[in-house]
């Protein structure tokens, strides 16, 4: 099967299995009911008395109630995948699709929640009225700049944590990876000079990340579809109104002032990240061989990179990571924010932060032993980094005074472990006992 | 440190060419905040031969330039005006003001302003007054933050597109 025949395939069976299982996550009761009259204490008259002490300690919500460990996804639809603004019901399968990641990886239980809404604000105002229910929200699938004054917002408004993974998650991975590849070229991040193609949600995020590791900010350069940005580009003001994180990158980075395109701003840089558009060819291999010594790729476009990466090491490239599992390298989002839900939950953190990301990141980049060119990134099946990433992210909640309950990393550790290790477990029986069907047979 | 000194002086038509740069970016500016203030990029020469006679009719214009590491960084324009029926008689009125992206937020536009009050004063004029887009909240939040406060308002239409317009 060629690679379009196998995208074929995979459509097919995902709808035939989606219309077999009628939803990919559900509820069920998690303690024992056994007669009727156990009602009495689950739920009237007995539940009461927990209203009442939950009414005079609203935090004891988070220990008497499953709060501790729900999340909610939430999307207006806006960005769905590659695919656009397809609207909050067709979200859903993907929400889905997250909440299952979430709870198989992080041991949470997460609830999709596609909403129907047409502003910012009105996105901020839903969410935030949803806040009693959950212990963090994961903002997906948002169509940007949008999506960046909803999270300031909301992590502004709430006091449990708001994360938008296709900002931070993908910039927290970003920063691992590149870690280990400037560990691998022998290189220093207050050294590093660093161009990043494609100035949407994720580069964007990602360069305000870098900033905070150590990256010096004039040692980065933004290209977008307008070329290099620099303080004196005469289309700035419009990006000011529109996106101010992307104006306040435009004004502090490039402190040579460069101008021109994709070429000019590898000539003499380390890494090239690119979260552009998917075409291979647009990065060309004669621009790597104008980078630094040791250069380092990272083209990350789905589904097609930016340039192949058996083009890119011919060209000279030392580390060549992409988005894609079928290349070494993959930089993938769930690598990050099961670890990182898990560690505010069991920290029941008020927020979460560049700091904290910053150590999360370290945590995965560390987690590889020896990293080698083509092992800067751990895997989605190195179960242990999740425990280990959010052991990491729960102490930084409590160094940083975001924590409402306090342990050593060590005493993190455990407690992620046996939670992700016990639902996995569960998660094995519901299938052995056939209680999670097996799957059907599709034509 | 005498690489951050900012210099404000009146303008020169040696300085037209920088000075236009900022002007147009200014109009774009504003062109964002409204459809009836869309630039005209076509007209370059009229609006450059405009410039040029308000940096040249002193009596009728002030028109200052900021400079920073040596490069125009700001600009303001004043239109002198009669107001016979009114006392005082005469008042001048900031229809530009542009300072480029990086040198905001370090007192430019305060400099500038200064220095047109010294000139005001020179020319016995002390009503200054401020015009720029109702949705420009940058310039509204600015004047409100140095004391002016709104005294008047200007409505417009295109009549061409007048029901379009109202159901706005």
């Amino acid at each position: 099967m060629d690679s379009r025949e196998r995208t074929l395939h995979f459509n097919k069976i995902a709808v035939e299995y989606s219309k077999y299982y009628k939803g990919k996550v559900r509820v069920y009761p998690n303690v024992p009911i056994t007669h009727l009259s156990d009602f009495s204490f689950w739920y009237t008259p007995g539940v009461a008395e927990v209203s009442m002490q939950i009414n005079r300690h609203p935090e004891d919500s988070f220990e008497m109630t499953g709060r501790w460990n729900t999340i909610g996804i939430v999307t207006d639809g806006t960005r769905v995948l590659g695919l656009g603004n397809v609207g909050p019901e067709a979200a859903t399968p993907v929400m889905e699709g997250k909440a299952m990641l979430f709870n198989l990886l992080g041991g949470i239980n997460a609830i999709p929640l596609p909403i129907r809404v047409s502003s910012a604000q009105e996105f901020v105002n839903v969410t935030k009225a949803l806040e009693p229910a959950f212990g963090g929200f994961n903002l997906e699938d948002i169509e940007s700049p949008k999506c960046f004054f909803v999270l300031r917002d909301l992590q502004k408004a709430l006091s449990i944590p708001a994360w938008h993974d296709d900002q931070l998650g993908t910039a927290c991975i970003i920063l691992a990876g590149m870690i280990n590849a400037l560990r691998i070229a022998g290189k220093k991040i207050p050294d590093a000079k660093i161009s990043l193609i494609g100035s949407g949600a994720a580069n964007i995020a990602a360069a305000h990340l870098m900033i905070e590791a150590g990256i010096k900010p004039e040692n980065i350069i933004m290209v977008d579809s307008h070329g290099i940005m620099e303080p004196e580009r005469s289309d700035l003001d419009k990006i000011m109104l529109s996106n101010p994180w992307k104006y306040e990158l435009a004004l502090k980075t490039n402190g040579e002032r460069k101008k021109g395109n994709i070429a000019e701003s590898m000539d003499g840089a380390d890494i090239v990240v690119s979260a552009a558009k998917s075409e291979p060819g647009l990065i060309k291999p004669e621009w790597i061989k104008k980078m630094n010594s040791d250069p380092i790729i990272f083209a990350l476009a789905n589904p097609l990179p930016e340039i192949w990466p058996e083009d890119a090491k011919k060209a000279g490239a030392k580390v060549v990571a992409t988005g894609r599992s079928d290349f070494p390298n993959q930089i993938n989002n769930s690598l990050v924010f099961p670890g990182i839900f898990r560690g505010v939950l069991d920290a029941r953190s008020k927020g979460v932060n560049f700091n904290i990301m910053v150590k999360a990141a370290y945590e995965i980049a560390n987690y590889v032993k020896d990293p080698t060119e083509d092992n800067i990134v751990p895997t989605m099946d190195d179960w242990e980094l999740y425990p280990r990433v959010a052991s990491s992210v729960a102490r930084a909640t409590v160094d940083e005074g975001l924590a409402r309950k306090t342990d050593s990393k060590e005493g993190f550790f455990k407690t992620a472990s046996d939670i992700i290790s016990e639902n996995r477990e569960n998660f094995s029986k519901l299938m052995k006992f056939n209680i999670v069907k097996k799957l059907p047979e599709v034509e | 440190m005498i690489n951050d000194e900012i210099i404000v002086r009146r303008a020169e038509k040696e300085d037209i060419e920088q000075f236009m740069d900022l002007v147009m970016r200014m109009k774009r500016l504003n062109g964002e905040f409204d459809s009836l203030f869309k630039a005209n990029e076509d007209n370059l020469g009229n609006i450059k031969n405009y410039y040029l006679s308000t940096i040249e009719h002193r009596d009728r214009f002030v028109t200052l330039v900021a400079i920073c590491k040596k490069k125009i960084c700001g600009l303001v324009k004043a239109e002198v005006k009669d107001r016979v029926s009114y006392i005082p008689d005469k008042e001048a009125r900031i229809n530009d003001l542009y300072i480029m992206p990086e040198f905001r937020r370090k007192d430019v536009g305060k400099k500038m302003l200064n220095k047109l009050y010294e000139i005001a004063r020179e020319m016995n004029i002390r009503v200054i007054s401020a015009e720029f887009p109702t949705l420009n909240l940058i310039a509204l939040n600015f004047y409100q933050k140095i004391g002016y406060r709104e005294i008047g308002s200007v409505y417009g239409v295109d009549i061409e597109n007048i029901e379009k317009e109202k159901s706005e």
